[in-house]
């Protein structure tokens, strides 16, 4: 009963730390976000800005992500557990907010934050931020699991993601009909859905290509290099594909070509979209992971 | 139509990465035919036995075979190479039969049974006349192992053996032994080399005992 006991207290007060570390991003992430100090250090009101909200607490959400690949080893001692937890933590932070503002500077290299959230309180904006923090957070995840307790491999592994991540969200503008920035400016929801699907979609494709065994880090990069290649030339085929079994239709009997894009604007056309780049991903994966070629060697 | 270039620039720059990159492809070497045995192996003195063969793939096939390697003469080794389909549609009945010898840098290409060329050479063995009064090949103490790296077994050559071997090679003709003992439906080969003629490998695949076999293993 006192080991049970003693397990419960353990867990609580590792809970009560996890809790601590949070505290400490909030503080994290007024260093990248400095226009936001007012507002993230005071008391948040979310009826009155639903956008800001769902910026923040996207954030909070991916943190969580993270912090569930970190294990406690309470083996090795309950002071050194919190350590161990408190260092890659830490650095898990530092690496999530350093990438989220990079991409974030690339997706949203027209938009500045302050306006479009706090001022303007454009929910599109904030549904977009919303995937990169989700993404962001399950590929940090990925990268640090991988890395498995080296923060060499983790910085050569984040490097290598953030890289892929940023070639990634470019080519949303290359195979969607959608125009990003006009749609933005409008603060259209039909985008955030579709860039939303393709997000997730092209976060479980790179996790997929990270997520392998490894011995040799440079025979690591090399694989996950062509698997990305690989799922960049299956990914397009099941994208036609369903867009071919399930045709849609846009604009009346007569084409307008303005009847066309309002319908593209439409909230149906954003969730059309979203499910093709999800599903299409998510096959994707299959097809790059899930088939065993085998080797010569069983024969020989 | 942008599209489609961008998408076969993909493509090349997948399978050229893939050439160079992918760990499968290092450590195999590719064997065009015969003639690139030379440039594979460097010895001056080697015999290659083919031992096993094997395709891979399902519309496009990659061929392998696998070489026992006897250098010097207590050096034995095997490797396995990518062959082009020719080469290996060619020796598809080879297997137990040597397609390379080297001998003092003096090659031969003909598939015959291995250790062939040194039949005859006194420098390696002898003539002798057993208790039935035949006459057979013998190898000299130092070359003992020689017969165990060619898979003889208990089989040795004899002159008659000799004799259609040297018809053989005036002939230019592949040579299987005097009662066809080597090759894949040679006896000699099938006692030697059991591996390549496990039941598994040779067995038919039939689609109904197939379909029943899935099914109670997954159901």
């Amino acid at each position: 009963m006192a080991e049970i006991f003693d397990r419960l207290v353990i867990r609580i007060l590792l809970a009560g730390f996890v809790c601590l570390m949070i505290y400490l991003y909030r503080y994290a992430h007024v260093i990248f976000y400095p226009s936001v100090k007012r507002q993230v250090l005071k008391q948040i009101n979310p009826a009155e800005n639903p956008a800001d909200s769902l910026h923040l607490f996207s954030r909070v959400v991916g943190i969580a992500i993270i912090f569930s690949s970190i294990t406690f080893n309470e083996t090795s001692g309950f002071l050194l557990s919190i350590f161990h937890f408190t260092v890659w933590g830490s650095i898990s932070i530092v690496l999530y907010l350093l990438s989220l503002y990079i991409v974030e500077s690339i997706v949203f290299y027209n938009f500045d934050y302050t306006d479009e959230i706090l001022k303007r309180k454009n929910m599109s904006y904030a549904v977009i931020s919303f995937c990169h923090a989700i993404v962001i957070a399950y590929l940090t995840k990925t990268v640090m699991v991988e890395a498995d307790n080296s923060i060499v491999i983790l910085l050569v592994l984040w490097l290598y993601m953030l890289v892929i991540v940023g070639f990634s969200v470019k080519y949303f503008t290359f195979i969607s009909k959608l125009t990003f920035n006009r749609l933005l400016i409008q603060q259209n929801l039909s985008l955030c859905f579709a860039y939303g699907g393709f997000s997730l979609g092209a976060g479980i494709i790179i996790a997929s290509c990270f997520d392998q065994e490894h011995y040799d880090i440079t025979v690591y990069c090399i694989q996950v290099l062509l698997k990305t290649t690989l799922s960049l030339i299956i990914f397009p085929i099941f994208k036609k594909g369903i867009a071919y079994i399930f045709p849609v239709k846009l604009g009346n009997d007569r084409g307008f070509e303005e009847q066309i894009d309002i319908d593209r604007q439409s909230y149906g056309y954003g969730f059309y979209e979203g499910c093709l780049f999800i599903s299409a991903a998510i096959l994707t994966t299959m097809i790059v992971n899930r088939i065993q070629f085998g080797t010569i060697y069983p024969f020989f | 139509m942008y599209k489609f270039f961008l998408y076969f620039v993909l493509t090349i720059t997948y399978l050229g990465l893939a050439k160079a990159l992918s760990p499968t492809e290092v450590g195999v070497q590719y064997l065009q035919n015969e003639k690139s045995f030379s440039k594979i192996l460097k010895d001056p003195s080697v015999s290659v036995i083919l031992i096993d063969t094997h395709s891979t793939g399902f519309l496009i096939k990659t061929y392998y075979q696998k070489y026992r390697v006897i250098s010097g003469y207590d050096n034995i080794e095997e490797i396995i190479v990518r062959t082009s389909r020719e080469y290996a549609k060619k020796n598809i009945k080879n297997v137990g039969l040597s397609l390379f010898r080297k001998l003092e840098n003096k090659e031969e290409y003909l598939p015959v049974p291995p250790g062939s060329h040194y039949v005859g050479n006194a420098e390696y063995g002898e003539w002798r006349t057993t208790k039935t009064g035949v006459v057979k090949w013998y190898f000299w103490k130092a070359y003992k192992d020689f017969p165990k790296f060619f898979g003889w077994g208990k089989w040795r050559p004899t002159e008659e053996f000799h004799q259609q071997l040297r018809n053989s090679q005036v002939s230019n003709k592949a040579f299987y032994g005097v009662a066809q003992e080597f090759g894949i439906n040679g006896r000699v080969t099938r006692e030697n080399f059991p591996h390549f003629f496990k039941s598994e490998r040779t067995k038919q695949i039939n689609m109904k005992d197939l379909l029943i076999e899935y099914f109670k293993e997954n159901f």
